[in-house]
């Protein structure tokens, strides 16, 4: 490895979030630059990267998750329904979000483990159930009037910090300890870089399996349970296209398709990247239509450069 | 073509044929001559040069010095296309049938008839059809000719490549151990058109392992050995007693035996009571004692289910039957977790498949296996202690003496020699009672297997019961204690090391003891 590509690695997409901060800097001087905005930048990419932090382990395990939107969605629908029912919403926001979340991940993980199916497919399929689930749980209308209390706590500020970013750096900060301190990380990089010898060095394929599913399903059950406090309602119809911008952002941030290779803090800054162009495009005040060629063209691009430069290696 | 039934001048002869891969001699100086209304098969061990002879036949590859001699013309070289047009085809072991196509399909790829229809060029399917019926029915093969090849069986693709040739003219067919996957009944139908294809006056090259086969089929032989020929002739002037110690007799330069006496009065460290594979062609029925210090080997056949034995042993691979016991423990694994935590070791037999994970430091693939040991949840649980591990992983590299800049290094950088012992030290650093070593010095140097062996050695003198799976006979001849011949996912029989001999083995791996 050349020493530029080394460098690479470990920086190339903070690099590419300065080119891309830059360009929105120089087309709009006055609004992008606004600390105001730069906190916003933050609170809209939290749920991004929530999705994304769960995303990156199951790339990790050459996988992929499919089903983060409807998650997104079911886990804010029941922790709505409970809340409006009555439930104390902490004790709504433990069960809807980050119960119900592990046990839809766990079923992803079931399905896989028992049918030995690409995780492509299963969570192609469940992405299509839960979404189903959620349309005949809410009857296809959105649930709201929540707990003031609920909205504050995850709307609002601790100290100066907005509760979206505290939520979403913890949960990053606690998985970046997991996958480089842990066993359990180092066992999942392990079956990610080659499933057959990890089995025959006595690592539990399907345990790991198991876990990573279950992981990205509570991140994706926090950002269900954070959608529906931003909007102050849980919409049936939420989390669209998030696998999307869950999936771009772990690319982006430097995830190998193949498994294996991957770290946290690159794939926060690919979420940032992903929130930061959206951000950008609205302030240039692009219709919503020609926002989505841009972000693709956008995605295609970072993702080229990374690939043109990792070459030297 | 008449039938001629003496052997007249060869079609082809292949004079001085020598191939070497990157250094190494896969061929020196062979000569072959094929002649027509004959059958001349080819015999050799595992890496003798068989199948490298008979790609140079076909044009994938070129010689590096020798030439082929066709109809009195002498090439240097020949190309795919020029090979198949001076009529030579070659039924490989992998067929290369098309299963998505028909029989048809099948026949005619590449040289599809067309005939014009309603001024167009369309596909001449009556005419295909007739061809085919034809050709498919003078080697007695009766199908459907628009059934998809995948539904067809093994030995209905193979007699549907044989129809192929037939249908190019070939005058030379070369069978690569065509009888391998085959039942009785079909190996007789099989060897009815060997003999149909003699009688036109074809030449029939037939590569086997099986001495039966040999005598019941061939005319003439060759034997190739460390890729130069060692020995050819008529078949009827040579016994089988001839043709092995023909296919052996590689030379030993370094022996690694055993000092001391192994000492089996002791209970064995680990006993194997009858396991059987869930799928019985793999493994059936194994039982062996293995004791401390002893180093076991496991000789036989490549496809005779010696690495399915060890897969089975290591929970690697469903079992039927069987029952392990470690010390008169019962530790049957369930799974490789089971296993290693039970005191099992195993280096599989793909570096880069089943071994070494490429996106890791040498250090973590040291390790790996370690912290799953010691982890009390099946691996999930437990923080990396990064100077105990720095610290194992330090003394492996001295141990086993991996040659690298430091532990932090990718694995991916190492030579394959290197790598392979990166996973013995991987092993090491788990304190197991037995180690499974399958086919530890595939493709790497000779220096690194002189370490190998030595490290093997050292092991079993620590008092390690050692398995090791090989298919080069002298060096399991030169370090094992005892050698269990392997044949047809049994064993045959153990043999004693310092008694056993290459003509012994290779007769009971191939035969089984039964013919003589």
């Amino acid at each position: 490895m050349t020493r530029l590509a080394k460098l690479w690695d470990r920086f190339g997409t903070f690099c590419i979030l300065i080119i891309i901060v830059i360009l929105f800097s120089s087309l709009s001087p006055n609004y992008f630059t606004k600390p105001d905005n730069i906190i916003q930048i933050f609170v809209q990419s939290a749920i991004t990267i929530l999705t994304a932090l769960g995303e990156f382990f199951a790339i990790l395990i050459a996988g992929i998750d499919l089903s983060v939107g409807s998650v997104v969605a079911l886990t804010g629908i029941i922790t709505g329904k409970l809340m409006v029912s009555g439930m104390n919403p902490f004790l709504s926001v433990m069960l809807g979000g980050i119960l119900v979340g592990a046990v839809l991940g766990g079923c992803n993980g079931l399905l896989v483990n028992y049918t030995g199916l690409h995780p492509f497919i299963i969570t192609l399929g469940t992405n299509a159930i839960f979404r189903g689930l959620t349309m005949i749980i809410s009857g296809a209308n959105p649930v709201f009037g929540f707990p003031y209390s609920f909205i504050l706590a995850l709307t609002g500020n601790v100290w100066i910090v907005p509760a979206p970013v505290l939520l979403a750096v913890s949960v990053a900060v606690i998985l970046w300890f997991i996958t480089v301190h842990t066993r359990l990380g180092r066992n999942i990089y392990a079956l990610g870089g080659n499933r057959e010898a990890a089995y025959f060095s006595g690592i539990d394929i399907k345990l790991h399996t198991l876990v990573v599913f279950v992981i990205s399903g509570v991140c994706s059950g926090l950002a269900g349970v954070l959608s529906a406090a931003r909007l102050g309602a849980a919409e049936p119809g939420a989390g669209q296209n998030f696998e999307t911008y869950a999936i771009a952002s772990a690319i982006i941030g430097g995830t190998s398709f193949f498994g294996g290779r991957g770290r946290i803090p690159s794939v926060v800054v690919g979420g940032l990247i992903i929130g930061t162009i959206s951000n950008g495009l609205n302030i240039l005040q692009i219709p919503t239509f020609y926002q989505l060629v841009v972000m693709g063209g956008l995605i295609i691009a970072a993702v080229s450069l990374d690939r043109l430069i990792g070459r030297a290696r | 073509m008449s039938a001629t039934q003496a052997a007249s001048a060869p079609v082809v002869e292949m004079k001085g044929i020598t191939k070497t891969f990157g250094g190494v001699h896969a061929l020196q100086g062979v000569d072959l001559d094929i002649c027509p209304g004959e059958v001349h098969v080819i015999l050799g061990e595992n890496g003798a040069g068989k199948s490298t002879l008979m790609k140079i036949l076909s044009g994938t590859y070129p010689p590096t010095a020798g030439k082929i001699v066709i109809d009195g013309y002498a090439h240097g070289s020949l190309r795919p296309t020029q090979a198949a047009h001076l009529g030579i085809a070659i039924i490989y072991q992998e067929l290369s049938v098309i299963s998505e196509l028909s029989a048809l399909e099948n026949l005619f790829v590449g040289r599809i008839p067309l005939r014009k229809r309603f001024g167009m060029l369309v596909v001449d399917w009556p005419l295909m059809e007739r061809e085919s019926r034809t050709v498919l029915e003078s080697l007695g093969l009766k199908i459907d000719v628009h059934t998809p090849v995948r539904h067809l069986s093994i030995a209905h693709r193979q007699m549907i490549e044989i129809a192929k040739a037939l249908m190019r003219h070939a005058r030379v067919v070369v069978m690569d151990e065509p009888t391998s996957s085959l039942t009785n009944v079909e190996v007789a139908r099989l060897f009815s058109i060997v003999r149909q294809l003699r009688q036109e006056g074809r030449a029939v090259v037939f590569i086997s392992h099986k001495l039966d086969e040999v005598r019941q089929i061939g005319d003439r032989f060759t034997v190739l050995k460390d890729g130069s020929t060692n020995g050819s002739g008529k078949v009827e002037a040579v016994t089988n007693d001839d043709l092995v110690r023909m296919m052996v007799g590689r030379s030993v330069k370094q022996y690694f035996l055993n000092e001391a006496a192994i000492d089996r009065s002791q209970p064995p460290v680990l006993t194997v009571n009858n396991v059987s594979s869930r799928d019985r062609r793999w493994v059936q029925d194994v039982s062996f004692d293995l004791f401390a210090g002893e180093i076991l080997g496991f000789a036989g056949l490549v496809g005779s289910g010696r690495t399915e034995l060890m897969n089975c042993l290591f929970g690697a691979m469903p079992r039927r039957s069987g029952k392990i016991e470690l010390r008169g423990r019962d530790i049957t694994p369930r799974g490789p977790v089971e296993a290693l935590k039970n005191g099992m070791a195993y280096i599989t037999e793909s570096r880069l498949q089943t071994g070494s994970m490429p996106n890791f430091s040498i250090k973590d693939n040291i390790v790996i296996s370690r912290s799953v040991k010691i982890s009390p949840l099946r691996g999930l649980w437990g923080l990396i202690k990064r100077r105990e591990e720095n610290g194992i992983a330090e003394e492996q590299r001295r141990l086993v003496s991996i040659k690298c800049s430091s532990i932090e290094q990718n694995i991916i950088e190492l030579s394959g020699g290197n790598q392979q012992k990166v996973l013995v030290g991987k092993w090491i650093c788990i304190q197991p009672d037995v180690f499974i070593f399958d086919e530890p010095t595939r493709g790497i140097d000779v220096g690194a297997k002189a370490e190998i062996y030595r490290m093997m050695r050292e092991l079993s003198n620590q008092g390690k019961a050692i398995i090791m799976v090989s298919s080069e006979l002298p060096e399991i001849l030169a370090i094992c204690d005892r050698i269990a011949v392997f044949r047809a996912g049994r064993i045959v029989r153990i043999l004693e090391g310092n008694s056993a001999s290459e003509e012994q083995i290779l007769e009971l791996a191939i035969s089984g003891g039964n013919t003589k």
